[in-house]
């Protein structure tokens, strides 16, 4: 993790707290600069820089554009230690960094149980069987000759947040919430699909599988299938990334990741749930009392700070600061989210800025005048059907602390007077 | 050369020869995609380490069983001492069929079946080893091994070729009808209730020998877990304890799922390579591990499957988020005065410090599995 403020980023070697000193030096650096300029003028202005005057690269350099060489710290990362294997692991969107609702196709997280499978979309095939009229087989190419739409939604893994049960553990909004992304998808309704091989009266549910080599598969009632499912090709206007399912995914809108079958080869109508190992053995929420909750799929109304946060303190000091983050609800749209300075005793309305859109991201700013006091930073959301984001605390009252997923439990961020942010839990 | 007949090796150098030196040098860059299939139990490559399975830096002209610091089969280290060094003629036989050539080797991968992804792949790990990058020739002159059964076999017919397309009857006539092999060879889900189940049996003790060979790697002697893998194994009567353990037995609630699993999905890194039967006897052993049944001839088979029930079956329930008192209340969320006093800190993620900061953070911190 580097300072954004450092131009020549030197990747690993810095520690998180080196970094912290270098933004805090950075901001140092700022306020006399500052005070040079009143002297003698700022050099960046009364020199003539290398990038004004020789040429820069032309535009056969980079026939698919990357970010800024300056950006280089803005990479999804994982922990290494959550899983047994980076095959079948997990890695993490870097909210941080990040502003608006739309989440670069290169940024969104990774959850595969089988690695990234590498498939030739002239290769790749859409069956769907079980109790319909007729069994059918889909190229891609058929599948884009139906009428397509386009729609925003997040996807969330259950498991988002799923290490901080216990306690505040992990020092950064990336790696407590970075578990979602959100773009726009371009597909196929599903329900037309399944209406072209006509479901039978007792098809009530869905087993939706995937042609890596985990063969993923998930059970999804019919009644969501032929609402709002989408069988997806694009995100963000182009293919689909390899990680993300590429050539085909299943988007489950406000529904677990987990549901969002990528390399979607497999679409099998039946009247019963099928209990597969992702709705069994995982993606259950095991209850204090020894009991386990199965098919909890909707995700529910959550916010987080992404900045400032552990990895984007405030470097700048006392005055304007702006407070920003996201808010969403697998519900529907966000209402309303407050946020609070002092750990919750007084809360104030955050205003929300860009698309409110059902089942996508929020962003929402609170702009403040810092004084430069220690700060207990909280946001609370609020979703169209009335639920409130609930505190770590009553949902581990409600569940007991194994549960694993559906953590939206409200996130705290413990500000010091020099602009570090940590993780803490508060009374 | 023991175990490996020379007739038999220059047979291979000789097909390979004639048929496609170019196939035999191998294609590094394709080769580095061939090593996703090995990437989950070995490293290559600077700071490479022992996962699963050993190292591969400078793994030409290393004796068989002798990284140190990695825990080889017994077979592997007899197989060292016996003379076997790793070279492109005996990896090339090794990752063609490991069981055939060692037995009793840890690796449950069950081999390459197309020759040039075993040229590639030696192509893509000569990278990572100067003895075969100083002496090139020799790899070059053809050593590495072809199948021959797949070198002379024709190429597959393309598929849909010759067959029927029915249409689809559809609003859009899009598609065309799934033909039953078709629908045969993908749909191999089983329910709760055993509707999928194929035909076939298996014992305990049949099952012991696959898993040993397949899965003990990964889960351990005794379904225990190594490392990080998953417990499959043990664990009844934690499910309310501070760390409860969640396996077959004391979580898991159907048994069909392990049966749907394992066909699916395993061994991790080759799936759909073990029999129906296999699958059976796995199933059972499984069993027996968690203690479910204890009879070493018990057999499992289609038609017992459905009876077999696991103990953790009736603790699972319904989503009740809904109904939990924070979301019940339904009040406007309180602005002003929320809490009595001022508000303390009560833990701290520094305090824990596992979050990753570079390389080599081995801090743990939970699972989320």
């Amino acid at each position: 993790m580097v300072d954004i403020t450092d131009p020549k980023p030197t990747k690993k070697a810095a520690s998180r707290r080196d970094f912290l000193k270098a933004g805090l030096l950075g901001g140092a650096a700022v306020a006399a600069s500052a005070g040079a300029a009143r002297a003698a003028g700022d050099p960046l202005i009364t020199e003539i820089q290398d990038w004004n005057r020789y040429l820069g690269e032309g535009v056969d350099v980079a026939p698919y554009g990357k970010p800024s060489e300056f950006e280089a710290n803005v990479v999804r990362r994982n922990v290494p230690w959550l899983t047994a294997d980076p095959v079948s692991s997990i890695n993490f969107t870097p909210l941080h960094e990040l502003d608006g609702i739309i989440t670069p196709n290169g940024l969104c997280f990774e959850r595969h149980h089988g690695g990234t499978a590498i498939i030739n979309p002239a290769d790749h095939r859409l069956m769907i069987n079980g109790l319909v009229d007729t069994p059918l087989v889909f190229t891609m190419e058929d599948l884009k000759r139906f009428p397509r739409e386009n729609r925003v939604y997040f996807l969330e893994c259950a498991a988002n947040g799923g290490m901080e049960w216990r306690g505040a553990q992990l020092n950064g909004c990336q790696f407590t919430h970075g578990m979602i992304h959100c773009v726009v998808y371009t597909g196929v309704p599903l329900r037309y699909l399944l209406e072209e091989a006509g479901v039978k009266t007792n098809g009530k549910w869905l087993l939706a599988e995937g042609a890596d080599a985990s063969a993923m598969t998930r059970s999804i009632p019919m009644e969501k299938a032929l609402d709002d499912c989408l069988v997806a090709f694009k995100m963000n206007g182009e293919a689909l990334r390899p990680e993300q399912g590429y050539p085909l995914r299943l988007c489950v809108p406000g529904w677990e990741g987990n549901m969002w079958v990528k390399w979607l080869r497999r679409l099998e109508v039946g009247d019963e749930p099928w209990a597969q190992r992702e709705e069994t053995s995982k993606y259950t929420d095991l209850l204090a009392d020894g009991k386990a909750r199965r098919h909890t799929w909707v995700m529910d109304v959550k916010s987080v700070i992404t900045s400032p946060s552990p990895q984007a303190p405030v470097t700048h000091g006392k005055g304007p600061l702006v407070i920003t983050g996201l808010a969403w609800s697998g519900n529907g749209t966000i209402k309303r989210v407050d946020v609070t300075l002092d750990g919750g005793r007084t809360w104030q309305t955050a205003r929300l800025d860009g698309p409110s859109l059902p089942k996508a991201l929020h962003r929402f700013y609170l702009d403040i005048n810092w004084d430069g006091s220690e700060l207990l930073l909280q946001s609370r959301a609020m979703d169209d059907q009335g639920l409130v984001q609930p505190t770590k605390n009553e949902l581990r009252l409600a569940r007991g602390e194994n549960s694993i997923y559906h953590n939206n439990g409200i996130q705290t961020w413990h500000v010091n007077n020099d602009g570090v942010v940590e993780n803490v839990e508060v009374s | 050369m023991l175990k490996f007949p020379k007739s038999a090796a220059f047979a291979v150098l000789a097909l390979a020869t004639l048929s496609s030196p170019s196939l035999a040098e191998g294609d590094a860059d394709a080769g580095q995609k061939v090593f996703k299939k090995c990437a989950a139990c070995h490293a290559v490559g600077e700071g490479a380490k022992h996962k699963v399975g050993p190292e591969l830096n400078e793994i030409f002209g290393r004796a068989a069983g002798s990284a140190e610091g990695y825990k080889y089969s017994k077979a592997m280290i007899e197989a060292g001492d016996a003379g076997l060094v790793w070279d492109a003629a005996t990896l090339g036989e090794y990752l063609t069929n490991p069981k055939g050539m060692i037995k009793g080797t840890k690796m449950a991968f069950a081999g390459l079946k197309k020759d040039d992804e075993v040229a590639n792949v030696l192509a893509y790990l000569r990278t990572f080893s100067q003895e075969a990058a100083a002496a090139p020739a020799a790899a070059e002159t053809g050593e590495a091994p072809v199948e021959t059964a797949a070198a002379a076999a024709p190429p597959e017919p393309a598929p849909a070729a010759d067959m029927v397309v029915e249409k689809s009857q559809g609003a859009f006539g899009l598609g065309r009808k799934a033909l039953p092999e078709e629908i045969a060879a993908w749909d191999i889900d089983i329910r709760p209730d055993g509707t999928g189940l194929p035909e076939g049996s298996g014992t305990v003790a049949q099952g012991e020998p696959i898993y040993t060979d397949n899965c003990a790697v990964c889960h351990g002697d005794f379904g225990e877990g190594a490392g990080r893998w998953p417990v499959l194994a043990g664990g009844q009567d934690t499910l309310r304890n501070d760390r409860p353990e969640k396996t077959i037995g004391s979580y898991w609630p159907y048994l069909s799922t392990v049966f749907d699993y394992v066909r699916r999905a395993m061994p991790f890194g080759n799936a759909r390579s073990m029999s129906d039967d296999d699958v059976y006897a796995l199933t059972a052993y499984l069993l027996y591990l968690n203690d479910v049944v204890d009879d070493e001839e018990f057999e499992l088979s289609k038609e017992n499957f459905a009876s077999v029930r696991l103990p953790n079956e009736a603790n699972f329930i319904a989503d009740g988020r809904a109904d939990e008192p924070h979301y019940a209340k339904s009040v406007e969320p309180c602005m002003t005065d929320c809490k009595p006093g001022p508000v303390e800190i009560t833990a701290r993620a520094q305090v824990i410090d596992v979050t990753p900061e570079g390389e080599g953070d081995e801090n743990s911190g939970g699972s989320i599995d």
